[in-house]
């Protein structure tokens, strides 16, 4: 006889959907149709104590922490960017942009590709380079000739591809911690993927230009800066955010844990102080927190609803549905597990599925750190899935696409197919290139 | 007032009320103290700060109970609550803190090294605050705790935690994981401190083998096993031989990797003159792949879905219908921890250590945990300490 455990999980669940169609019904917004779902989800189960009903207002309490930090990331690194926004800032990047490479438009884009690459690549967060480069990249992307959708399309990959690029991998790193395979190995087995794909995907989004301008047309449409601008006044406060990294690296003992919210503040400090505009920090940051609110709300209402699904078992059962499939059906249903579970989860996706995928492909004789590699090129892809589509959502904010969202994600199609392929490939065939690891640091 | 200002004061009102329950169950959590009877070898109750003054007036201090034998002899160390979810480890240290008698020599125990992570549980993971063990006397509560210290103690995380001193980088979720800090800083990050005071205390003590305690998913290679580095490995390979033989419970020895950086096995081996070894139980409520995570997955390890995973070899440790019940678990925990003891007593004649009255596997499947617990409110309150 089949355990009652399963039927209630599937009466959970089934409760759940029912409430987040009904919200949506009653056309509530994604965040409040996501906290029915786990309000209704915690009751359901409290009809069996998972969790008992004494319980659930701390469960749901507790999950909106989840993601605290992130969303501190988020506040911050937004004030940041809009401050050198407001100072002029970005205009001048964009206008030296233009000015330099405007014949060269592939040489340009490349060169925007490795600048976008970078903040995600020392953070692990692909979100921290679309709210750090993402504005300027995206101007002078626009100025080289190319459309805002596939504008858009570009940034949202390459910020992807910066999340998983070395050294800093967060979904690597929390399958490593918690499948006590050590963080070394990864600097070709990731970094090689990822200056390819990224490659790949300015030479198929980019190629084509939407628009031709002449370089002096261009120039002339684009926003002055204000005077007094100047190299300095724009790279100094990119100095502080990115210096404070660099010590964190290059002197860790003797450099103080400051977070990345404290290191954005930071930064955002020395924009303010070098703008040769007069800007009111208060108000910017009012109306910064302001158009952050919806995206803050999503993150803080999936902590809950994770929360509700591990406590009523709903997420076991999810692990456990990717690793009792047979491995070859396994394989194809990756390409759309992990997106979804990234949409879903973030990163919580990595230790969810991530944890016990990687065990259970290691014990059948797969190389652990290729898999892990391969599985982390894919899970970026899913920041563009709801609920939480953490960096498309950034991305249309950043980039100004005014078209529906699911036009610009249509977009990215290829480098997408291009990213699946390179990361089944390298999970199915990690034994063959274990030289990358041994190459590597 | 608009029509919607009494509907925005009745949801302000619900979600603050909401709040308040929570934060007072958070409240409970983060300031109930566990009561431990000092046994008859208990000694001294000393704090950890008093190895190492940067722990002083912290959430991270906590006490070290010292056990001592009538003849002098060697040192032994057991650590527990270095994950303080892995709640076997630090039941077994208890049991030794509470009933051992040490005949020769000195155990000093560590029910509960990080305990800036016994007073939190991680958001998202939906685990319970507290966990009753079932005692002659009545029920015993523990705070169910995590695998980090609380961010309250230690905030913020770096982007990513960089080893001390090796330079290796881990996941920033490592920087208030106390099994990747070794050897620690006296003044670097909390559980830096943490792990720099214990290896101050292993050199003032003379300590000759450390044991820490934990629990380990069932899809975890590296379960129910001894991990030791190469001075170890000779005693942990008796040990292991030894309990499967005679207790009949699966046990075997991983090899500490040298590349892998903070771990207890690893560093206390590498920077001290003390053999560590590190003890893992089989602890299903970890693994990812179970149902909902309740007090009963906690006691029992019994859960349909790792069965269907046992079904179709995905597991790493044995398991049917019955689990992994807590007393198995500890059980295991006490077994290898005193064979441990003994194989080394064998082999370093001069520095033995000699303890009795520790339940083994078998007394404690037969008898249960909370059997060996002693009730607070008969015992002498001058034995009784609040951790």
């Amino acid at each position: 006889m089949a355990n009652p455990l399963y039927a209630h999980i599937a009466a959970v669940l089934s409760v759940m959907a029912a409430a987040y169609a009904a919200a949506r019904w009653r056309k509530l917004g994604v965040e409040l149709c996501m906290l029915a779902a786990a309000v209704a989800g915690g009751l359901a189960g409290a009809v069996v104590q998972t969790p008992p009903i004494g319980e659930l207002a701390r469960h749901l309490v507790e999950g909106t922490f989840t993601y605290l930090d992130v969303m501190l990331v988020f506040v911050t690194a937004t004030i940041f960017i809009t401050i050198v926004t407001e100072s002029g800032g970005v205009d001048f990047i964009v206008r030296a942009i233009v000015r330099a490479f405007h014949r060269q438009h592939l040489v340009a884009l490349l060169l925007l590709m490795i600048l976008i690459l970078i903040p995600g690549a020392l953070t692990g967060a692909g979100s921290v380079s679309v709210l750090t480069v993402g504005a300027p990249s995206a101007l002078a992307m626009g100025h080289l000739g190319l459309s805002k959708r596939r504008t858009a399309a570009i940034l949202f990959i390459v910020a992807g591809l910066s999340a998983a690029a070395p050294p800093v991998n967060i979904w690597a790193m929390v399958i490593c911690a918690g499948t006590a395979i050590p963080y070394v190995g990864f600097t070709y087995a990731l970094g090689i993927p990822v200056l390819l794909l990224g490659t790949f995907t300015i030479l198929t989004l980019g190629w084509r230009r939407d628009h031709r301008v002449s370089r002096d047309e261009a120039l002339r449409a684009m926003p002055q800066p204000p005077p007094g601008m100047n190299w300095w006044r724009v790279l100094l406060p990119f100095g502080a955010f990115f210096g404070t990294v660099a010590a964190s690296r290059l002197w860790p003992f003797a450099t103080p844990v400051m977070g990345l919210p404290l290191q954005f503040t930071l930064a955002a400090i020395v924009a303010l102080l070098c703008s040769p505009r007069r800007i009111n920090a208060l108000a910017l940051s009012r109306d910064t927190v302001r158009r952050l609110v919806p995206l803050l709300a999503t993150m803080a209402i999936v902590g809950s609803l994770q929360q509700i699904m591990t406590v009523t078992g709903v997420r076991g059962a999810i692990s456990y549905a990717v690793i009792a499939m047979p491995l070859a059906l396994l394989y194809v249903l990756l390409v759309v597990l992990l997106p979804i579970s990234e949409g879903l989860l973030t990163y919580g996706a990595a230790a969810i599925i991530g944890i016990p995928l990687v065990w259970y492909l290691d014990s059948i004789g797969l190389h652990a750190t290729i898999v892990i590699a391969g599985l982390s090129l894919l899970w970026p892809l899913g920041d563009g899935l709801p609920p939480t589509a953490l960096i498309g959502r950034l991305t249309v904010m950043v980039s100004g696409y005014e078209g529906s969202y699911w036009s610009f994600l249509k977009e990215t199609w290829l480098p997408w197919l291009a990213i699946t392929a390179a990361g089944i490939g390298m999970i199915v065939y990690s034994a063959k290139l274990s030289a990358l690891v041994a190459w590597g640091l | 007032m608009s029509r919607s200002g009494p509907v925005k004061g009745l949801l302000v009102a619900v979600v603050a009320s909401v709040a308040a329950v929570a934060g007072a169950q958070f409240h409970q959590h983060r300031h109930q103290r566990l009561p431990i009877v000092a046994g008859p070898a208990v000694a001294r109750v000393a704090s950890l700060s008093e190895y190492g003054e940067g722990l002083a007036r912290t959430m991270a201090d906590t006490k070290v109970f010292f056990l001592q034998g009538a003849e002098p002899g060697g040192s032994a160390l057991i650590m527990a609550g270095t994950h303080a979810n892995e709640i076997d480890a630090l039941l077994s240290a208890l049991i030794f803190v509470e009933n051992a008698v040490v005949e020769k020599g000195t155990l000093i125990v560590i029910p509960q090294l990080n305990h800036s992570a016994s007073v939190y549980t991680r958001p998202g993971d939906g685990c319970p605050l507290f966990y009753g063990i079932e005692t002659p006397w009545g029920t015993k509560v523990f705070r169910f705790g995590d695998r980090g210290a609380s961010p309250l103690d230690q905030w913020p995380d770096p982007d990513v935690y960089v080893h001390y001193p090796d330079a290796q980088l881990l996941s920033f979720l490592d920087a208030r994981n106390t099994n990747r800090s070794w050897p620690g800083r006296p003044d670097g990050l909390l559980t830096e401190r943490v792990t720099a005071a214990v290896m101050r205390l292993l050199a003032e003590e003379r300590v000759d083998i450390a044991l820490d305690l934990h629990g380990a998913e069932t899809m975890f290679p590296v379960t129910n096993c001894i991990v030791a580095p190469e001075r170890s490995m000779r005693i942990a390979t008796m040990a292991s031989m030894t309990v499967t033989a005679m207790e009949g419970f699966e046990n075997h020895v991983e090899p500490s990797p040298k590349g892998f950086r903070g771990l207890s096995h690893r560093e206390i081996g590498d920077h001290s003159d003390t053999a560590p070894f590190l003890l893992e139980a089989p602890f299903p409520f970890l693994d990812q792949p179970t149902g909902p995570k309740t007090r009963d997955l906690l006691m029992t390890g019994r859960d349909p879905f790792l069965l269907s995973l046992a079904g179709q070899q995905k597991l790493f440790v044995p398991y049917d219908e019955s689990g992994w019940p807590i007393e198995k678990r500890v059980g295991q925990h006490c077994s290898v921890a005193l064979e441990i003891i003994n194989q080394f007593s064998r082999k370093r004649a001069d520095r033995a250590i000699r303890i009795s009255e520790v339940p083994r596997y078998a007394d404690l499947v037969r008898n249960g945990v909370g059997f060996y617990f002693h009730d607070p409110s008969k015992a002498d309150p001058a034995r009784v300490h609040l951790d």
